[in-house]
């Protein structure tokens, strides 16, 4: 009795630093996200004023906010399902195929994630550019150009990000699919081409359903990082233009921030905060399955 | 037993060692943006009391013997925050370090070219420089906060100061209007809140060499500038394109003054009901609406903060003849490509009929002091002392120029031609959009300025951004200061 009770006074102790910083660090700001969305105070101004749900009941009626918010979901869904394509393919290739410099593949691959966002959207910068860009110059050997294709035009500036951040999370994931689908015994390969199974049923067969506990976890970074990442490719490649068309929900906040409306860029900040935990419980009760043991 | 006890002595020190590791790495992280500033500010500034505190005698010994205006500041320091712009940031360490030779107050600098992150986070944490240079205009707009918060400190009392070192008073120095736009007295109170800095007149820029090899004239009417747009169109040359929306604000001012002349634009940057439906508003949206469709059409797709020397560069490489800008262009284009016999001109707007004014927009920044400012009265000196001989020469020699009279003496290259805009039949545009309390989703940039970029490539209709600007005007004027 005495010693559970030294014991537990132990591993409070123990305990007692983390949750002290995680309390100050984690919890209070964003409880207090919470209470300042509810009142109304300028970005550098010491005195704020109770306004009650009013910043929320403006939100619903703010058209910009209104398109940041599906400019952002356009990008969670189809950054999402592209990426996670394109890096599932990818990892199976690198793991399943014998190809000759796998190991230069695979760093080819990763090399985006590790460069800086601000590096990433100077190399867009010059892909994109209108006349000379890379995109542009090489889509001139097969069509007249004197009307060149306008990347970060109104129109296609959504695509543009799409692609840029496609291409920076897909080796970062790739590598994550790939430590995982490398766990999976070569037996079960071997008996299953016994059987006459080919590339592709294994792949939806075996690999997928093994390291589905990977990809279910994926899914929920996915979502958090396509929102905090889409802050960062808007700021430094558009700057939400042109006219806000590439607004996010995150940027627009911000610039809410600077115009002066700290508690109303904040009831944006809880907006985002409750979508990002719904969408992301919802994804995960979705993927729910069974997990297989191999 | 003596096996428990070290146990507990190793347990306590890993424990001991923990706290350490977390709380150095977590107040690390944080401190990268917000902690930093605030401690090194709270040690400058205890150092700065300490000093004062050691030095008091010794300025009380000073007083007795010598007649030291400025001994009651002796070892007091102020801290000093300025943007780094195209002018670079050497200049004000060079205006400081002349201010410490003159007055003995020490000056903290700091500059950035990203100034609002640098200092934003300690102001939000109460500590505040005592002097702040930051235009309004950007797109942080820091200081229009500082202005709808209230948060300036009055600095009336600045303009009858005599100059540190000068036996002059600050307002005989300062060129006339400077002080009584709507930019230094925001509450239109008559009260100066801002002090005006680096004045650039604003207009038009364009290649001279290219018109003088075509033989075109610089149009003096917008129904010119139209001709010479049909003109230039023929050789595959745009007649318009713009850096970034923001550079839209001078230029609309400009219009407005030509469209209406004075009364006009102070109604309309005071959100009068009814007066974008006037036929001069109309004229002015006309005009815009009729010059988008003579832009380089690749403008708005670099038309942002990372590509928009770009669409500068388009007029270097003779793609397109106009753009708005001010004297810095020169400065920040000075290691850009160019075509062949390549020479900066620069012309006011044209005017709206013949006969008619043409204005050039007079854009200048501000230094202003925080009403939480710790040394109000040594910052006020500073301000002073940014009007004086020496500072005007050593900011002048970055091609900054300050609004004081007789400046043209000190104007050397393309500054020559440009400041003689005003001598030469130009009139100048002062003034800016009247102050309002934030409205969610409206600012004057996203309302007046960026659909312009939607009017270029087609995605809106002149309609609809009268529209947007009547529904956006009758907000602000609900909310005006």
């Amino acid at each position: 009795m005495k010693s559970s009770k030294r014991r537990n006074g132990f591993l409070a102790v123990c305990i007692a630093p983390a949750v002290v910083l995680f309390v100050i660090f984690m919890i209070l700001p964003t409880l207090n996200v919470f209470r300042m969305s509810l009142y109304e105070k300028g970005a550098y101004s010491q005195t704020e004023t109770f306004v009650g749900f009013k910043n929320f009941q403006m939100l619903i009626n703010d058209a910009n906010f209104i398109r940041s918010m599906q400019n952002m979901i356009l990008l969670i869904v189809v950054v999402t399902i592209v990426t996670f394509a394109f890096a599932l393919i990818f990892a199976a290739i690198l793991t399943r195929e014998k190809i000759k410099g796998q190991n230069f593949f695979r760093i080819v691959f990763y090399i985006p994630n590790i460069l800086s966002i601000v590096v990433i959207a100077g190399i867009f910068s010059a892909i994109y550019k209108p006349e000379n860009g890379m995109l542009n110059s090489i889509i001139g050997l097969f069509r007249d150009m004197t009307n060149p294709i306008l990347w970060k035009g109104e129109s296609l500036v959504m695509v543009s990000l799409i692609i840029a951040m496609v291409w920076q999370a897909i080796g970062y994931y790739m590598v994550m699919y790939m430590a995982s689908m490398s766990s999976v015994p070569e037996s079960l390969y071997e008996s299953s081409n016994l059987d006459g199974a080919g590339r592709l049923t294994q792949f939806f067969q075996i690999t997928i359903p093994l390291v589905w506990t990977n990809i279910r976890t994926t899914l929920t970074f996915f979502i958090i990082s396509t929102i905090n990442m889409a802050f960062l490719f808007v700021k430094a490649m558009t700057s939400g233009g042109p006219n806000g068309a590439s607004e996010v929900a995150l940027s627009y906040m911000y610039g809410q921030k600077d115009a002066g409306l700290y508690g109303y860029s904040m009831a944006i900040g809880v907006v985002i905060f409750l979508f990002s935990f719904a969408l992301s419980a919802l994804v995960n009760k979705a993927t729910d399955r069974e997990p297989l043991e191999f | 037993m003596k096996k428990k006890i070290l146990c507990t002595i190793m347990s306590v020190s890993m424990v001991a060692s923990l706290l350490a590791g977390c709380g150095g790495k977590d107040t690390g992280t944080q401190g990268s943006s917000s902690d930093t500033p605030t401690s090194e500010a709270g040690a400058s500034a205890d150092a700065g009391a300490d000093d004062a505190g050691a030095s008091d005698d010794a300025g009380a010994d000073d007083g007795a013997t010598a007649d030291d205006p400025y001994a009651a500041y002796a070892g007091t320091t102020i801290s000093v925050a300025a943007i780094e712009t195209a002018y670079g940031s050497q200049m004000w360490q060079e205006v400081a370090d002349a201010f410490t030779a003159e007055t003995g107050i020490a000056v903290d600098l700091t500059t950035d070219k990203n100034l609002e992150g640098v200092i934003g986070p300690s102001m939000q944490g109460g500590e505040y420089p005592d002097v702040i240079h930051l235009a309004t205009g950007r797109e942080a707009a820091l200081t229009e906060q500082f202005i709808k918060d209230n948060m300036i400190a009055d600095i009336t009392d600045v303009l009858s100061m005599t100059v540190p070192g000068e036996t002059v008073a600050v307002s005989d120095k300062i060129a006339g209007g400077f002080t009584d736009t709507s930019l230094t007295n925001p509450y239109g109170d008559g009260k100066t809140y801002l002090a005006p800095m680096f004045y650039s007149p604003c207009g038009l820029f364009y290649n001279a060499g290219l018109l003088e090899e075509k033989g075109w004239e610089v149009p003096t009417t917008w129904d010119e500038m139209w001709e010479l747009g049909d003109k230039a169109k023929e050789e595959d040359i745009y007649l318009f394109t713009y850096p970034t929306t923001g550079y839209f604000d001078a230029f609309l001012y400009a219009l407005m003054y030509s469209a209406g002349g004075p009364e006009f634009f102070d109604k309309a940057t005071h959100y009068e009901e009814g007066i974008w439906e006037t036929p001069e508003a109309q004229t002015c949206f006309d005009i815009i609406a009729k010059l988008a469709t003579y832009t380089n059409p690749i403008t708005p797709a670099q038309a942002n903060d990372q590509d928009f020397t770009q669409n500068q560069q388009l007029v270097l490489d003779n793609k397109a003849i106009f753009m708005p800008n001010g004297t810095w262009i020169v400065g920040e284009m000075a290691e850009a490509p160019r075509e062949e016999g390549f020479q900066w001109g620069m012309t006011a707007l044209p005017a709206v009929q013949t006969g008619g004014d043409s204005y050039s927009y007079t854009w200048f920044e501000q230094a202003w002091i925080p009403a939480g400012a710790e040394n109000q009265d040594a910052a006020k000196l500073f301000v002073a002392f940014l009007y004086s001989d020496t500072a005007c020469e050593i900011f002048a020699k970055s091609g900054a120029i300050q609004p004081v009279l007789g400046i043209a003496d000190k104007l050397e290259g393309d500054n020559v031609m440009f400041y003689s805009i005003y001598d030469n039949g130009a009139k100048a545009a002062m003034g800016n959009f009247a102050a309002f309390d934030a409205i969610p989703g409206v600012e004057v940039r996203t309302v007046f300025l960026d659909p312009v970029n939607s009017l270029v490539s087609g995605d809106m209709t002149e309609e609809e951004w009268i529209a947007n600007v009547i529904s956006a005007s009758d907000q602000m004027r609900a909310n005006l200061k």
